[in-house]
């Protein structure tokens, strides 16, 4: 599989009369892991809308390998791209066996019928995200962790060169949080799969991601490594948040920490 | 990898061939019940009339007594009971499965009331008949549906404004086909019935075949789309990621069951409920995994079959079969609501 390249060129785009994305660019590197970071409605979620093509842009183009993605037809598009939203909500009764299987829809004709590849797609998605052995369970039934991990695998089994993922660890605790990076690490190390996502999570984003795109009022802040994006006025900037930023100490990755009004007080008392 | 992943794949292929055998059974079983259901109400009404003589009498044989019966009286009544319940059954499931909501079923939602209405507008303000009556109700329900995306759109539609808006509508629409019927004073009551509850009294032979054409054609529309109807219960977001075209489905799904609808409405009135259990019904039956496309329309067809003999036959007096029909989906209506005020509810 090899890495694709999305790129946004000058996008507006909005919500009937509201604009939210004011001429926004921005380069995705094929075969990295980039995130999305910034404010509540400073647009994030709007750019990946784009970049997925469920929103169409009023001025401006996304191309994937060169190509306008707005002119693809919706299954080859559905074929190389990959779209997640954010908490995605099961149909009551489904079993995670054909949740995943759904994955498969683009690669189906109108009356071709369910292949060994498919089956295989199906497979190989169950085993990356280790839920093979809760394939026949409903997934309402999992816990929020399993659940994430089952949509991920239905993403996983479309096969697509690149994923663009919402807010993917919304609602879950600390470690399931971790578990969903960490599965989607491999996916990019091992298949070359270019990941997009909106984090809300500063400091995993900058642990997991190659790089950050730092949003606000609705244009790119910052694009960049986290080393160079991830900075105290970008911070500021960005969150209206005075903070600190070191070195984590386990990765040596930017960590911030942040100076709350009664944070500040303590820190100045201790330093 | 492949190797690794070959035996969980055996299994999954096991799993599905598995699913797919339990849930051939289960359409088997309901076909055989309906097969049933169809000889007993050809059988056994007022008198009884002998399987074989029936046979006899459907291969065009005269018998003295039973052929008018069994000809004019049951075979009708069956057919279109038949025909109009697996039309309700579909453009019901059609419905909820896109909406992603048992309530958003065209007869809680306004569409089967609409199509009354104009089938009740076409035959006392516009002297209609015939076939005519039926496109009347059809461009009366697809304007309905219309009228209820419209109204219910903010950017976007969700569901549960739909549905409130939906049913708001049913209730205007249900006043103006009662308006309608009270200012048509030759009408019977049988027949002002059909037009609020449904009925199959009176049911002609003839009015068959446009139905049967109906339920081909949209129903096989329905069926090309089952496996992105299915895709669509994931929610649009996900559906539009795997590839499909939103508003071109929407738009066949929509006009497909409501023509479905419609078309069974002209004929039958709208019969409570029939369309908003069927699909429910079919679910607890075969399971969630699967299209319930043809389970629900065999539901339908059985819901109006045995409740309309029920209304004949079982119960003290003659109630026209939307009566029970009603009284069946009432208590569920409740139940749905009062457990979607709990937790949101998808089908």
């Amino acid at each position: 599989m090899s890495a694709s390249s999305l790129l946004a060129q000058s996008l507006v785009a909005g919500y009937g009369e509201r604009t939210i994305l004011n001429d926004v660019s921005l380069t995705v590197q094929a075969g990295k892991t980039t995130a999305i970071v910034g404010a509540n409605a400073c647009g994030k979620s709007t750019l990946l809308r784009v970049l997925s093509r469920l929103l169409t842009p009023e001025q401006g183009e996304v191309l994937l390998d060169g190509n306008a993605i707005h002119r693809l037809p919706t299954r080859r598009l559905a074929q190389q791209l990959g779209f997640l939203p954010q908490s995605p909500i099961a149909p009551e009764g489904i079993s995670v066996l054909e949740l995943v299987s759904r994955g498969r829809h683009p690669h189906q004709g109108l009356f071709k019928r369910w292949s060994a590849a498919d089956e295989a797609a199906v497979a190989d998605a169950l085993s990356a995200t280790h839920m093979t052995d809760l394939a026949e369970c409903a997934v309402d039934e999992l816990s929020g962790g399993q659940r994430q991990r089952v949509w991920i695998a239905m993403a996983l089994a479309q096969q697509t060169d690149v994923l663009l993922l919402d807010e993917p660890t919304t609602f879950l605790d600390i470690n399931h949080q971790i578990e969903v990076l960490d599965l989607l690490t491999d996916l990019n190390q091992t298949r070359g799969t270019t990941i997009v996502m909106v984090l809300h999570e500063l400091n995993l984003a900058a642990r997991y991601a190659d790089r950050l795109v730092a949003m606000a009022g609705g244009n790119v802040y910052a694009v960049g490594e986290p080393e160079d994006v991830f900075t105290e006025q970008m911070v500021r900037d960005v969150f209206g948040l005075e903070s600190r930023v070191i070195d984590d100490p386990v990765t040596g990755k930017p960590m911030m920490i942040p100076l709350g009004r009664h944070g500040r007080a303590h820190t100045a008392e201790g330093i | 990898m492949s190797h690794l992943t070959h035996q969980p794949a055996a299994r999954f292929s096991q799993m599905r061939r598995a699913q797919a055998r339990q849930r051939w059974r289960m359409l088997a079983m309901l076909g055989a019940v309906l097969l049933a259901g169809v000889m007993l109400t050809l059988t056994l009404g007022q008198s009884f009339t002998p399987l074989t003589t029936v046979l006899r009498i459907l291969g065009g044989a005269e018998v003295p007594g039973a052929g008018f019966t069994v000809r004019e009286l049951r075979l009708p009544r069956t057919v279109i009971s038949v025909l109009t319940g697996a039309c309700f059954g579909l453009g019901g499931i059609a419905f909820q499965t896109m909406l992603r909501n048992p309530l958003a079923s065209p007869d809680i939602i306004g569409i089967s009331t609409g199509a009354s209405t104009g089938a009740v507008f076409a035959i006392v303000v516009l002297s209609m008949s015939g076939p005519a009556v039926s496109v009347v109700a059809i461009v009366a329900g697809l304007g309905v549906a219309l009228l209820i995306y419209v109204l219910s759109w903010r950017q976007g539609v969700t569901g549960g404004r739909l549905i409130l808006i939906g049913i708001g509508l049913a209730a205007m629409l249900q006043s103006v086909t009662t308006y309608l019927l009270m200012r048509a004073p030759s009408w019977t009551l049988q027949e002002a019935l059909r037009w609020i509850t449904g009925s199959v009294n009176g049911a002609q032979l003839d009015q068959a075949l446009p139905l049967l054409i109906a339920l081909l054609l949209f129903g096989g529309l329905l069926l090309s789309r089952s496996r992105d109807l299915e895709t669509l219960r994931l929610g649009d977001d996900i559906a539009a990621g795997l590839g499909i075209r939103l508003a071109t489905t929407r738009i066949i799904i929509v006009t497909s069951a409501v023509a479905l609808v419609a078309f069974a409405t002209a004929v039958s009135g709208p019969i409570a409920f029939v369309a908003f259990l069927s699909g429910p019904i079919a679910s607890r039956l075969t399971g969630r995994n699967g299209s319930l496309l043809i389970p629900s329309a065999l539901v339908g067809a059985l819901l109006v079959l045995l409740g309309d003999y029920a209304g004949q036959f079982l119960l003290p007096a003659r109630y026209p079969v939307g009566i029970v029909t009603g009284v069946l989906g009432a208590p569920y209506l409740v139940y749905l609501i009062i457990r979607d005020n709990k937790s949101r509810g998808t089908l």
